[in-house]
């Protein structure tokens, strides 16, 4: 759908443009063919990290077992991803609630650390006023690569954390950072597609954790 | 989780995405026109957060950033009602049942706004909102954690954008006609009392103006009620106060 590269040329051409139905037409053929490609990597990334989902949910539902708390994190959408999955940990549609704390909403925290230490310590900072061995620490980058995503990763590792990482583009600095033990990779260039295909991961992984923590925590 | 089979799937996506298409359209409008795009996620905060980064900070370099701010529902309806100018855009994003987006829909018109309900499960039923984008079939706690509501408003955001580069698309199409009375043209509007005066006489927000009209007609009234004004005159009380 981009314009004509010369198009700047001719501005009257898209100026006088009056076709209101055929452009209508063209935007729904065009939402329905995403929601297509949004449906199909979603199935096709839960069915390739089947088993990396697994074990990540088991070490996470030991960690909650013996009281550990989960801490998410994220950059702008992913730091909605980390809000919603504290949420989703929290307030359950089903299951038992898990303790879960979102370290990008109080907005005196984020600006204090940005001021004063730098951005790419604003949840390594807080991992290490916060994080305790056997916690969970759970980050997402679209791209792989946010600095303060990975230094986090780095920091929760030292301390004992188990580590959690959702992120796009296969080879990125998160996939191969030793610290980051379990690793969730999204296959496709798009932000938004990856974005939604973490949402499906994240909500399969808190839905086998939910299994584990039911099947273990009773005799 | 599963996700739907493709086949039941593909018939709501087609409406779902026909939705999109007529919203897209009317978003790149209003926004042409200088609207600010308000946003509310009651049951779930963090999608009205995510909507509002989508349109002002573009994930694809290039694509002008847009006005959109993010609103707590707690405070909803007074930072709404204060901050919104006429001819912004009232954006809900919730499940049909939600009774704060069902509240601040009710206003929107009052406070001169235009309204868009994106959401999913069952479709909420008349018209609540000058346009609705639903994903049918699918459970409102599952997309919104699924990956499908976030696509929807990534949908939303993408079409926007491709709408503005037909240029020649983005004047406003014709007046809306829903309001003509048969017999009188002017069937009666909106309108949210904002005080009480001596002598029945009330001040209210219609079209996102004050102006003072005739409540005698009417029940005894109260700051946040809303009512049905037809030449002047409240004529029907409509609801109680926002709670």
């Amino acid at each position: 759908m981009s314009a004509e590269p010369t198009g700047f040329l001719y501005p009257f051409i898209d100026a006088e443009e009056r076709d209101e139905a055929a452009l209508v037409t063209e935007l729904a053929r065009s939402a329905q063919s995403k929601m297509a490609e949004s449906r199909g990597l979603r199935s096709a990334t839960l069915e390739r990290c089947r088993d990396g989902i697994d074990a990540a949910a088991a070490a996470m539902a030991a960690c909650f077992l013996q009281g550990g708390r989960l801490l998410a994190f994220g950059n702008g959408g992913s730091a909605t991803d980390a809000e919603g999955t504290v949420g989703l940990f929290r307030h359950p549609p089903h299951g038992r609630s898990l303790p879960a704390l979102s370290l990008v909403d109080d907005q005196a925290v984020l600006t204090a650390l940005s001021n004063d230490v730098g951005f790419e310590l604003v949840f390594a900072r807080q991992v290490i006023a916060h994080g305790r061995a056997g916690d969970i620490a759970v980050g997402f980058s679209t791209s792989g690569g946010s600095v303060n995503i990975l230094r986090a990763f780095e920091e929760a590792a030292r301390r004992d954390l188990l580590t959690i990482g959702l992120c796009g583009y296969e080879g990125a600095a998160m996939t191969v950072s030793d610290a980051v033990h379990h690793c969730l990779v999204v296959r496709s260039e798009s932000v938004h597609r990856i974005q939604e295909a973490q949402d499906a991961l994240m909500l399969e992984l808190w839905s086998t954790v939910q299994r584990y923590v039911a099947q273990n925590e009773r005799p | 989780m599963a996700l739907m089979e493709s086949s039941v799937v593909s018939g709501l996506e087609e409406s779902a995405a026909a939705d999109l298409a007529v919203a897209s359209l009317a978003l790149a409008r209003w926004f042409a026109a200088g609207a600010t795009m308000w946003c509310v996620a009651p049951e779930w905060p963090s999608h009205g957060r995510h909507v509002a980064v989508e349109f002002v900070h573009p994930v694809i370099v290039g694509k002008r950033a847009l006005p959109a701010v993010s609103v707590d529902a707690a405070d909803a309806i007074s930072v709404v009602r204060l901050a919104a100018r006429p001819g912004d855009i009232l954006l809900a994003v919730s499940s049909a049942g939600d009774t704060c987006t069902a509240d601040l829909l009710a206003r929107a018109d009052a406070w001169g706004l235009t309204s868009l309900w994106l959401g999913a499960g069952s479709r909420p039923k008349g018209s609540p909102a000058d346009l609705v984008v639903w994903l049918e079939g699918v459970d409102p706690a599952v997309a919104s954690r699924s990956g499908d509501m976030v696509l929807m408003y990534h949908l939303l955001w993408e079409l926007t954008h491709v709408v503005f580069e037909h240029p020649g698309l983005l004047e406003p199409g014709p007046e809306r006609t829903d309001e003509v009375c048969v017999t009188c043209s002017d069937e009666g509007r909106v309108a949210e009392v904002t005080a009480v005066q001596p002598d029945r006489r009330v001040e209210v927000l219609i079209g996102g103006r004050r102006e003072v009209v005739d409540a005698s007609l009417v029940d005894p009234v109260q700051p946040g009620d809303l009512l049905l004004v037809h030449a002047g005159v409240a004529i029907t009380s409509l609801g109680g106060a926002a709670s």
